[in-house]
């Protein structure tokens, strides 16, 4: 298998490693940053084109963000109306602490079904519970349906965006995987021929395997009605042609009402894939006689979710639509791709969210892993100021590391002290400049930057460089000028 | 079911102790909901004959193939277009007029017809419910004369028919005809589509590769927000 495609990545915060390291192969890897740059700029292109043509989408953002605080601030009240209206429609609604009840739940749900094989409509929400693996060791083969998770699987790949999670495969690689695991050794790396290939392979399984999982866009409280937004048609097969659908959502995926689904549609795909709307998007009540799945459970999993709700200024990051706009516009995501977050939910949304859906016990590094430009609130279409969940969350892991670490063995510490001490007298102040000017100037290259500092700098320099200081500060020159100033009046 | 009724509680309880201070009864609750700002455009502009160009003109961006025609011609333009098709088997669902069966052609009503049955025919032709002029997307509601979803779902060429009257310009004028909202729903904007290979856009993967519409010109003057009438209903008054 190619490099690019072989990179190992770890999407288990618990077992990541810190962004800092995980970064470091993508940055050594020029073919996953080719190919991720290259989706990102086709997307973002197409993005701001459908985006200008509507003038009212300041006004759409306004809604959409509202209405999505409003859900999240009565949330108990809209959790209980979906599950009432669901089970009316004939659906059955379960409830999922965290990722192991859940997916002991669904495992006993195909128990119930004797399903030893299940086809999957694309969710992120079954990667962050890693339901696949689960369900392989326990005798249950899943099938992911949508063209990119199955590029992913059959590869044995990680997804690295949450729109298109295989944006860091290209054709030819695409072609290696299915050549290899579909037996077609005369497979072209013509996106159309691989497309096909990928739609004869799961022909079949469509047809002939009775039970599906699926996620969730949006639940509507007052129908207990759920939607799900894609564009290839498998989700279409997998919600009518089986007998039994298994669908698992994050607790805040509830809209209060029908009529909302007008502001989250005009912005959801014009913000994912920069399409005025995407090909399909599909809505069922519970069970319709004589159309689709007769069984139909949702589970409503928590997972953490509800901790971040607690907190004021984090509650917000529970709006996410999921469209991914803000991974697209981020500079570090464009540079980094998805892996080197160690998360099945990466960029600026996923340095939020991760680090809070682990309630702070693992991924403390992913909020630092942000240049605070603000470009990703400045696109989201629901108005998450990411920004200032990423402060927040950087104080707290601040705090943390507090707590942990003795502090006069603290180098953060002793750092701020020093500085603290020097800062607070001018003549210590200047005295510690022309310390540095000499000090520095040994590190200081011909062009006037330095690229390697020794011992707790190169903490610094390892990721960018530094101005070298200046041969005079500006409270010299202003001296120097007055005295000259003075001779030139004498 | 006592360990799942206990996290149902749990998360409950967990859910509502965190908003206790910004969630309130079931009338703030509605009445919050009533203030939230909705200033974005719900009524569109654009007189009959431009939006219905406009809609035209989307479902053509996506790749669909759009002709036009008058509800007496119906029959003919439908006829024209399976012969233009090259195919020959169709499906339809129970609730479609008699006279969109076009002779020459072998029919298959979806009177609970087996799945395999649908997969071998080649195209199939429905209803449909509304067409929203601004995203080029075509709504099914599955009623009698859309068919129940699979069937415009496993034939690789759909065509739909689309009767001018059922075109708004706007997502939210959708939203505020469908005062009840169907069980079930698809919106479609053009034919199945990906750009998961290296976002390049490749029309067909497991839906229809062939989205057709004909769109039928009743328009019978303007009407005052009018409720979305059902697909037979309108069907019927053509005929």
């Amino acid at each position: 298998m190619s490099q690019a495609a072989s990179t190992h990545a770890e999407l288990d915060p618990r077992k990541a490693l810190p962004f800092p390291k995980a970064v470091l192969p993508v940055l050594r890897n020029p073919q996953l940053r080719k190919n991720v740059a290259h989706a990102i700029d086709v997307i973002q292109a197409k993005r701001a084109r459908l985006v200008a043509e509507k003038s009212d989408w300041q006004d759409l953002r306004a809604a959409a963000s509202a209405i999505r605080a409003h859900a999240l601030e009565n949330l108990g009240a809209y959790l209980e109306q979906f599950e009432e209206r669901c089970a009316a429609a004939g659906g059955t609604v379960h409830w999922a602490a965290d990722a192991d009840e859940a997916r002991r739940i669904i495992l006993d749900l195909l128990r119930e079904e004797k399903a030893s094989e299940v086809i999957k409509i694309k969710t992120m929400t079954s990667a962050e519970i890693q339901l696949n693996p689960y369900l392989e060791a326990n005798g249950v083969q899943a099938f992911e349906t949508d063209l990119a998770e199955i590029i992913l699987q059959l590869g044995e790949l990680e997804p690295s965006h949450i729109v298109v999670p295989a944006l860091h495969v290209n054709r030819s690689q695409v072609r290696e995987i299915f050549a290899q695991r579909m037996g077609l050794k005369e497979l072209s790396d013509d996106p159309k021929e691989l497309t096909n290939a990928a739609r004869a392979f799961l022909r079949q399984k469509f047809l002939s395997i009775p039970t599906a999982i699926s996620g969730a866009n949006f639940l509507i409280a007052e129908t207990g009605a759920v939607a799900v937004v894609e564009s290839e048609g498998n989700g279409r097969m997998c919600l009518t042609l089986p007998r039994t659908m298994i669908t698992i959502a994050g607790i805040e995926k509830v809209l209060p009402r029908f009529q909302d689904m007008e502001v989250m549609l005009q912005l959801l795909a014009r913000s994912a894939t920069g399409e005025r709307m995407n090909p399909y998007t599909s809505l069922w009540t519970g069970v319709t006689s004589g159309d689709g799945p007769q069984l139909f459970h949702v589970i409503l999993l928590d997972n953490g979710r509800s901790s971040i709700l607690n907190k004021t200024k984090e509650r917000q990051t529970l709006k996410c639509i999921r469209c991914a706009a803000c991974m697209n516009t981020c500079p570090v995501y464009r540079q980094t791709g998805g892996h080197a977050y160690g998360s099945v939910y990466p960029g600026p949304i996923g340095a939020i969210l991760t680090p809070q859906l682990m309630q702070m016990h693992y991924a403390q590094s992913l909020p630092f892993a942000s240049s605070l430009c603000g470009a990703c609130f400045e696109v989201c279409p629901v108005k998450i100021n990411i920004p200032e969940v990423l402060l927040e969350l950087r104080a707290q892991g601040v705090n943390q590391e507090r707590e942990r670490t003795l502090r006069f063995f603290d180098p953060m510490y002793i750092g701020l002290r020093i500085a603290n001490w020097l800062f607070a007298e001018a003549g210590r102040f200047h005295a510690a400049q022309w310390l540095g000017r000499i000090g520095l100037k040994l590190f200081t290259g011909k062009d006037g930057w330095i690229h390697w500092l020794p011992s707790v700098g190169e903490k610094w320099t390892q990721t960018r460089d530094l101005r070298g200081l200046p041969k005079q500060s500006f409270h010299e020159w202003w001296a120097k000028r007055r005295i000259q100033a003075n001779k030139e009046a004498q | 079911m006592i360990g799942m009724l206990s996290s149902r509680q749990r998360i409950l309880d967990s859910v509502r102790s965190a908003t206790e201070g910004v969630s309130g009864s079931p009338a703030r609750r509605a009445e919050a909901y009533a203030a939230l700002p909705r200033d974005y455009i719900r009524h569109g502009k654009l007189r009959a004959k431009v939006r219905i160009k406009l809609m035209i003109e989307r479902l053509r961006e996506y790749d669909a193939e759009v002709t036009e025609t008058t509800p007496a011609e119906l029959p003919a333009a439908i006829q024209a277009r399976l012969a233009a098709s090259g195919r020959h088997s169709f499906v339809v669902p129970p609730g479609v007029p008699d006279e969109w069966l076009a002779a020459g052609f072998d029919w298959k009503i979806d009177r609970n017809l087996a799945i395999a049955e649908i997969e071998e025919a080649e195209g199939v032709v429905t209803a449909s419910s509304c067409g929203i002029a601004d995203s080029g997307t075509i709504v099914l509601h599955h009623s009698e004369s859309e068919g129940r979803r699979v069937l415009s779902l496993l034939p690789d060429w759909h065509l739909i028919i689309l009767r001018a009257s059922q075109v708004v310009e706007t997502l939210p004028e959708y939203f505020s005809r469908c005062k009840e909202p169907p069980e079930l729903i698809t919106w479609i904007s053009g034919p199945s589509a990906t750009a998961d290979i290296e976002m390049t856009r490749i029309k067909g993967v497991h839906g229809p590769r062939f989205l057709n519409v004909i769109l039928v010109h009743d328009e019978v003057g303007p009407k005052k927000d009018p409720e979305l009438r059902t697909a037979e209903n309108n069907s019927a008054k053509a005929e």
